[in-house]
Order: C-alpha cells, then structure tokens, then sequence
C-alpha cells in the first residue's frame, strides 16, 4: 500500500471512528441504568462532601469497587453496575494505598471520622494517609457525611445501627467511671465475662502486645493506657482509661471480646478483620499487664493446655 | 527510499522545536519534583505539615500531567515539529504558527497544573484538567498538526516515511481521543455517568498512552535508529503492519483497567484478547527496528543519544511483555491496585517513552544547531542516571506490589500490609532522586547546547522566541 497523506489520515481515522463505535458507544447506551438495589441517592450535603474527595485526590489512594476476591473492609458485598449510575466522574480508582471504599459508611461513627481526618496517625498510628485539619469545619462535615453514605442504603443501616448505640454509650460514660464500665461489660456476652485469658504471660507475649498496642491502640488509649491519646481530644466517649479497670472485673474474655468486636457507636473500632486471634489475646493481656494492673492470663477454667504453650515463670512489674 | 534523508547543513530557526524540548527539560524539572516530592509523603505523611496545594492527592495529579503531558509528550512533538519537515525536505510551514501552538500549549499546562493544586480537577486519571484548559489542550492540538499537515503537503519528497505517519496520524487521532475522553461536550464536569464514564475514562486513559504517547516515541525511534546505524530501513511492509495493528488493537484495550469492575464482560473479554494481541504490533516495530540494527548495535551503544533512544526499544520490549502479561484476569488478581502498576507505569512512561524522548533530542540538537552538544560525558550521566532510576524503581516497586498482592488475597488488610511496603516506599524516593538528579543534567546540557542559549536566555519556556 502506498502510504500517502490521505491514506495515513483518511484510514486511520475511519480504523479510529470503527473502534469508538465499539468501545465507547456501544457500552455507552447497552449498559443497564437501572440502579442496584442497595441504591439511593445522595443528598446535597453528601454531594457536597464528594465535591471534597474529588478535590483531594482521595481517589488516587482509595478505589471505590469491591472484587469477589477481596476480604477487608466492604467485602461482604461485591460491586455491581447499578451502584454507580449516579457516579460523575466515576471514582473506582485504580489503586489501594488505603482501603476501598465502597462500603465505608457506618464502619465508624463521625467523632471517629473527625479525629481521622484531623491526623490519621492519631486514630491509626501507622497510617499514610495525609492529615487533612486544613479542610474548613463545614466542608469536614460534608466529607465526613459522604463518606458516610459510602455503601447506599447498607450505609444507612449501618449509620442506624451507630446512632443507636451511640446514645447509651454517652450517657454511661456520663454517669461516671462506675457505671460505664459496668455497662460496657454489661453487653459482653456472659460466657466471656467470665473467661480468663487461657495462655500464659510471657516474655515473648507481651513484647507482641506491645508492638500491636503501639501499631493500633496507642493514639487513642494513649502511651500509658490512661486514655489520653492525640485522637482523645475528638473523641466522645472518649478513649478508656485502662487504669480505671483495675479491680474492676475486666477478665482476659472480656478484654478479648472487646477489642474483637469494637463498642459499635463509640470510637473503639473491631480488630476482628485485622488482628488474628493469638495477637488480640497477646495485645490484651499487655493492656492487662501494663495498664490495669492485674492478669488472669493462664488460670482456670482454661481446657487442655495448648500443644505449643510454654511453663514459663514470669516475673513483670 | 527507505530510510531517512542524509544530512544535510539547514538554515532553519528550528524556534518550534527547540521551544518545545526546552519545555520539555523544563516541565521534566518540576514534574519529577513533584513525584518526589509526593513519594517522600508516603513514608512522612506529616512532613509538609497541613499545606491544602501539597498534600498528596493533588500533588499526584500534578505529578502526573506535568510529566506525562508536559515532559514526555512536549519533547516527542518538539522532535516531530525537526523531523517531519526534515523527512519531507521543506521547511516547516511556520514558525510563528509553531510558537502559537507551544503559548497555547503551555499556558494551558500551566493553568490546569495550578489549577490541581488548588484543588480544581476534572478527577479521572490522566484527563484531571479542568475545562480550561481542556480547550487549550485541544486548540494547542489542531495549530500543531495544521502546522504539520500544510508541511507535508507541500512536500518535495513523495514518499512518506513512517514516522510521518505516527506523527500526524498520532497527534490526529490524540485530538480525537482527547476530545471524546474528557468528555467536553458534558462542559466543567468533564464525565457523563457511572460505568459508561469509567469505560470511556479507560478508553482515553490508555490511548493516551497507545495513541499519543507511543506513535510519537516510536516514530522518534524510527527516525533515529536507521540514521544512528547509518543503514536503511529493513522492511517498509513491519511498519506498515506495525502503524495499521497499533491503530487497531490500542484502541481497544482499555477496559483492561476495568476487568475487576463490573464492565460489561464482551467488552473485558475484547480488551483481554486484544492486549495479547498488541505483541503483533510491538514486534514488528521493534523486529523492524533492530534489523535495521543488526550487525551495527555498537555504533548505537557508543553514542549517548542514540543509546538513550535504543535502550528505549529494549524498555518497550519489557513493558509490552509485562503488560500483556498483566492483562490477564489470573495475573489481576495479585498485581491490581499494587505498586506493580506504577512499577509498569514508569518503566513505560519514564524508560520507554522518556527515554527516546531525550535520546532523540540529543540526537537531532546537533542536526539543527550544527555543532555538537555541550557535553557528552554530562549526557552519559544523564542517560546513567536515568537508567539506573527507572530500572530500580521498577524493581523496587514490583517487590513490593508483589508484596501487597499476595498478602491482600490471603486475606490481610490494607492497613497490616503498609509496614511491609515502607522500606519499598523509601527505595522508591531512592531511585526516583537519580531520575530528579538526570532531569537538571538534560536541561543543563539541552539549554548549553543551544547556540547563545546561555545564562541571561535560560529562563524556561519562552526562550525559543
Ligand atoms: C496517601 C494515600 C491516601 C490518601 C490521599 C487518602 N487516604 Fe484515606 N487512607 C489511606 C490509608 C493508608 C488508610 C488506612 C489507614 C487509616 O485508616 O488511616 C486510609 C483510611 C481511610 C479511611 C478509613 C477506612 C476504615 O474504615 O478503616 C477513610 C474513611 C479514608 N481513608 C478516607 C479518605 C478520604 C475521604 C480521603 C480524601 C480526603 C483520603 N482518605 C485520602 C490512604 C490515603
Ligand atoms: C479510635 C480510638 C480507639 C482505638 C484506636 C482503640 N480504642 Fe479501645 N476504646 C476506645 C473507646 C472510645 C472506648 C470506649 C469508651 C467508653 O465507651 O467509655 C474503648 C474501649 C476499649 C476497651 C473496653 C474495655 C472494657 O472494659 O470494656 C478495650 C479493652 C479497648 N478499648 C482496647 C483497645 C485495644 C487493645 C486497642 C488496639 C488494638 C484499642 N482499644 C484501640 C477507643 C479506641
Ligand atoms: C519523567 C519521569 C516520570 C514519569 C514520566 C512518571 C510518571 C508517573 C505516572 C504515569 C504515574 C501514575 C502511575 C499509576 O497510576 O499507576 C506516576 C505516579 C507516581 N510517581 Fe512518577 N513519574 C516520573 C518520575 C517520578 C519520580 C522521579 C518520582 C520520585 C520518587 C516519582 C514518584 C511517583 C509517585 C510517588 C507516584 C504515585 C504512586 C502512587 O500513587 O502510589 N515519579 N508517575
Ligand atoms: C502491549 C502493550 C501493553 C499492555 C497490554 C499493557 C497493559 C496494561 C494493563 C493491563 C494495565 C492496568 C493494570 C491494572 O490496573 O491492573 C496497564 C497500566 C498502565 N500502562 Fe500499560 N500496557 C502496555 C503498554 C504500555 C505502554 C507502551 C505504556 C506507556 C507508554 C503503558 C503505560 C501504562 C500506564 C501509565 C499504566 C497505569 C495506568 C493507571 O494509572 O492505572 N503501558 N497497562
């Protein structure tokens, strides 16, 4: 073929314009617009807060589709077209420094979000994400509502479920050390209330439950566990102090149910999806150890000893 | 008739070129900063304090249309405003035109990059310019190829060489794609609605890459190789197949970007069969050019220039190997969302694209200023570092998206995995310095080579005038 200028413009258009029918307008008017059924719309504020991410670049960091192969957060539930028809610009995102989003409404309650966004470090001490205290109090409450709204009407009933046990959390802890304690472990279900921690302290153990304290716990409950981390400040409740435990019947089962399951409505987060069993024993018996002042590591009831478990004697404090 | 013309002395002002691979070195200065930049914030999010224009998600947009628009695309279309007049044998239709198309063109980067940093975009990747300079974009592309098309046409030459062909019919279609993926007619939004946004999102997003980016670097390559090895063409037929297959095939494979979304699967299957079939259109460009090559690769070696732009061919020849590969759905599965695409997306943009762009640079500066470049030992730094950048950071970043991969779909969560990538992250800021360090040694070196370019002229983009 001679390539001549008409040739190189006239075909390679015609190639291009064939191409564009097939992949642009095609998809364009076959692809379904019925909405899924999780759907709703946003509000204005909540569109205002996308306005924020857009601007932010949060995108660049969070994708906003959940793969069947995914686990984490949001992957109970796998993305589908209809969730996106109101999406402009669409932002899935190609790439997860940070979690995905689609389903991060309700994971938290807003005091958690406010602290987050101020400094994530504060709320996730080894987070990357960057601080965003520069945002104007209004547009933080429009970001902190979208996110809210991540994951349609699941969100809501998440938000629900959040706004629910936020009240009595409030009011507990307003009623004083005694009685909040007694009505958080008022919720532990009674067969871990009353099971001590099953593996022993160790040396070993308790150098683990610090570095998972240090990499998870430490910017709310604070460097020595009275509660006072850099995230207190947002946070109401705020952080436990861990001292107020001591001689207060926090055994090993409650901690442990505690820190797998979060305190829904307050801003203590479940670990259940991010630390394996043997780790939020480890990092509760060090918050036992270290800041309550007293363990019931290794006492009975605890079954038949475990294969690996050492008859270590150990001396702390 | 198959290779390009031999040298000979011109008389040109060359103003069109020069400017544009000026802006080039320029834009490459401050685009590279800005990835530092953005790379040091991953391993110290709280350095730059609460600075709204630095944090990371706008620096990264500002990052990535600076270098991949302002640097690596600016000094292919300088190239192509030397070598399509020269492989025509007329002199460039004007000048002046030529200027207007680069005012346009940078003013409109400029704008839109200021824009970013103040928080206006458009958010899609590659296409987060704001209206603006959408439109700029646009006009900057109809006054280049206006200019190049009156070129061609009045040609003393009859036969168009093939980078005649990737250049026009690139710049061309670019136009077209460019239009159609920011979706202009929706006006400031520049998208239209859910999945049919992400799908034409993807559809630009990748012929910015299959339809911009590479006709022109390998146009670049075709113009240098055979002239470096002082030998002509191989086959006129590869590159016939390799400009038709390449029109064909890029266009449509976006939706590999989409594979785990839920596009529609026709269109995933398409882009599937359609990215393993992209080796046919890179293997005869590259089987092309290196028989040009053959028998004569250590006269491509010794020289800086032409080593730049032949060790480009041997980075497309990896990035084409990597990026079939990863187009598979099993493969997906580990390396989607990692640091394994941006590992792919520099060795792409940076040692393929990037690399001929300097090369070829080099190459024709002393065709255009007729005395040789400033400094060959400063070019061979430049080259080394630039190598040694983008290899490690490739590696680097591989490991690590590896990492990631493997440990999310056992099950661990994002936030577990970031400590593993940390040290990766600070490699990663490593590599990336050489690749800072190489873009001040290219703009030194390209502004010294210039004739009476030095200290009082070397202030940026309005130089060539
Ligand atoms: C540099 C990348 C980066 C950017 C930019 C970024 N994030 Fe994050 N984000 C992360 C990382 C890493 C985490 C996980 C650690 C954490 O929770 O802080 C995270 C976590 C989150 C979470 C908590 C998810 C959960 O429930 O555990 C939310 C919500 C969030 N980001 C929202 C945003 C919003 C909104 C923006 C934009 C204003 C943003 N992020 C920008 C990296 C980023
Ligand atoms: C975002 C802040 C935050 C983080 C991070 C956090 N907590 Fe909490 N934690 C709280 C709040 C708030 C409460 C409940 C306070 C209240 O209702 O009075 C709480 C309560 C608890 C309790 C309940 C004690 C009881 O007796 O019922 C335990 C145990 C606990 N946290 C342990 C941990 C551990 C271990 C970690 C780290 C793995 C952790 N927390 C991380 C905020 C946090
Ligand atoms: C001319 C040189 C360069 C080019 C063409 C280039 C191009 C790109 C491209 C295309 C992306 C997007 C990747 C993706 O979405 O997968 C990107 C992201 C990035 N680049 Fe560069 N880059 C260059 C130099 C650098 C340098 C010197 C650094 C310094 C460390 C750097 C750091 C980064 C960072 C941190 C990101 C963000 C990655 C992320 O989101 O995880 N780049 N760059
Ligand atoms: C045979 C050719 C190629 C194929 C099949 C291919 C395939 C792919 C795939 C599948 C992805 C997305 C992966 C994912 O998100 O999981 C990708 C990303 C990317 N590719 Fe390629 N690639 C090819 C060549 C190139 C070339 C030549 C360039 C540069 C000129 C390039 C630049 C990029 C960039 C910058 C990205 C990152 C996009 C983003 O921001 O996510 N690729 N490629």
């Amino acid at each position: 073929m001679r390539m001549s200028l008409d040739v190189v413009l006239g075909g390679s258009l015609l190639v291009f314009a064939a191409v564009v029918s097939v992949v642009v307008i095609l998809p364009g008017v076959t692809i379904s617009d019925k909405p899924s059924a999780d759907y709703r719309p946003r509000t204005e504020l909540e569109n205002g807060g996308r306005d924020v991410y857009v601007a932010n670049g949060c995108t660049y960091c969070h994708s906003q589709y959940v793969r069947w192969i995914d686990w984490g957060l949001g992957a109970e539930r796998v993305a589908l077209s209809g969730d996106y028809i109101a999406e402009q610009p669409n932002l899935l995102g190609s790439e997860r420094t940070g979690p995905d989003l689609s389903q991060a409404g309700g994971e938290h309650p807003d005091d958690w979000h406010g602290a987050h966004f101020h400094n994530p470090r504060h709320t996730r001490p080894e987070s990357i994400m960057p601080p965003f205290a520069f945002l104007e109090s209004n547009r933080l409450e429009a970001l902190i509502a979208y996110v809210q709204s991540l994951g349609f009407k699941l969100a809501d009933a998440r938000m629900e479920r959040q706004r629910k046990w936020k009240k009595p959390a409030v009011e507990a802890f307003e009623a004083g050390t005694e009685a909040n304690i007694e009505w958080l472990h008022g919720h532990v279900p009674e067969p871990w209330r009353e099971l001590p921690n099953p593996y022993p302290t160790t040396r070993v153990g308790l150098e683990r439950g610090k570095r998972i304290y240090q990499g998870f716990c430490i910017g709310c409950h604070g460097e020595v566990g009275d509660g006072m981390g850099p995230a207190a400040a947002r946070l109401y409740p705020p952080p436990l102090n861990f001292t107020a435990l001591n001689g207060r019947g926090a055994t090993g089962g409650i901690l442990y149910y505690q820190i797998m399951n979060g305190i829904t409505g307050t801003a203590m987060p479940y670990f259940k999806r991010e630390l394996e069993s043997e780790k939020i024993w480890a990092v509760g018996d060090y918050v036992a150890v270290y800041f309550i002042g007293e363990s019931d590591a290794d006492t009975e009831p605890k079954g038949i000893d475990a294969a690996y478990e050492v008859e270590e004697e150990i001396t702390y404090r | 008739m198959n290779s390009p013309e031999s040298a000979q002395v011109d008389t040109q002002s060359h103003a069109t070129a020069l400017g544009y691979m000026i802006s080039a070195g320029v834009w490459m200065v401050i685009g590279t900063f800005a990835g530092i930049t953005a790379g040091i914030e991953l391993i110290a999010p709280d350095l730059l304090g609460n600075i709204a224009w630095l944090v990371f998600g706008r620096l990264r947009a500002m990052h990535t249309t600076i270098v991949m628009f302002g640097f690596a695309v600016t000094m292919l279309i300088g190239a192509a405003f030397y070598i399509v007049p020269r492989l025509v044998r007329v002199p460039l239709f004007s000048e002046k035109l030529g200027m207007a198309s680069l005012f346009v063109w940078n003013g409109s980067l400029l704008a839109g990059v200021v824009a970013l940093s103040l928080g206006y975009t458009q958010s899609r990747e590659y296409a987060e310019m704001f209206y603006p300079s959408d439109i700029g974009v646009v006009v900057a592309f109809v006054l280049m190829l206006w200019n190049l098309i009156v070129t061609v046409m009045r040609r003393k030459e009859p036969v168009l060489y093939v980078s005649v062909w990737y250049f026009v019919g690139g710049l061309m279609l670019s136009a077209a794609t460019y239009i159609i993926g920011n979706c202009m007619w929706a006006g400031w939004k520049g998208a239209i609605f859910g999945m049919p946004d992400a799908v034409i999102h993807w559809f630009y997003g990748h012929n910015v890459l299959g339809l911009l980016m590479t006709p022109l670097a390998v146009a670049a390559a075709y113009y240098v190789i055979p002239r470096a090895a002082k030998a002509p063409l191989y086959s006129h037929t590869l590159s016939q197949i390799g400009f038709w297959s390449i029109l064909i095939m890029y266009t449509h494979i976006g939706t590999h970007h989409l594979l785990q979304a839920p596009a529609p699967t026709w269109l995933k299957l398409i882009s599937v069969v359609d990215s393993i079939a992209m080796t046919i259109p890179v293997a005869t460009v590259l089987v092309n050019l290196w028989m040009t090559a053959q028998g004569r690769i250590g006269k491509l070696t010794q020289n800086p220039a032409a080593r730049f732009v032949f060790v480009g061919t041997i980075m497309y020849l990896v990035v084409c190997i990597q990026g079939p590969f990863q187009s598979l759905p099993i493969v997906q599965r580990i390396t989607h969302f990692t640091h394994w695409i941006p590992a792919h997306a520099h060795l792409a943009v940076v040692g393929f694209v990037g690399m001929i762009g300097w090369g070829t640079c080099y190459f024709i500066l002393p065709e255009m200023t007729g005395r040789p470049i400033h400094s060959k030992r400063l070019a061979n730094l430049h080259y080394w570092l630039m190598f040694m950048g983008v290899v490690s950071m490739m590696v680097v970043l591989t490991i690590s998206g590896l990492i990631q991969g493997h440990a999310w779909y056992h099950g661990e969560g994002v936030y577990r995995v970031l400590p593993s990538t940390f040290l990766y992250n600070v490699m990663r800021v490593m590599a990336g310095a050489m690749i800072v360090v190489s873009s001040w040694i290219g703009l030194y070196n390209l502004l010294r080579s210039i004739p009476q370019a030095g200290g009082a002229r070397a202030s940026a983009g309005e130089v060539a005038s």
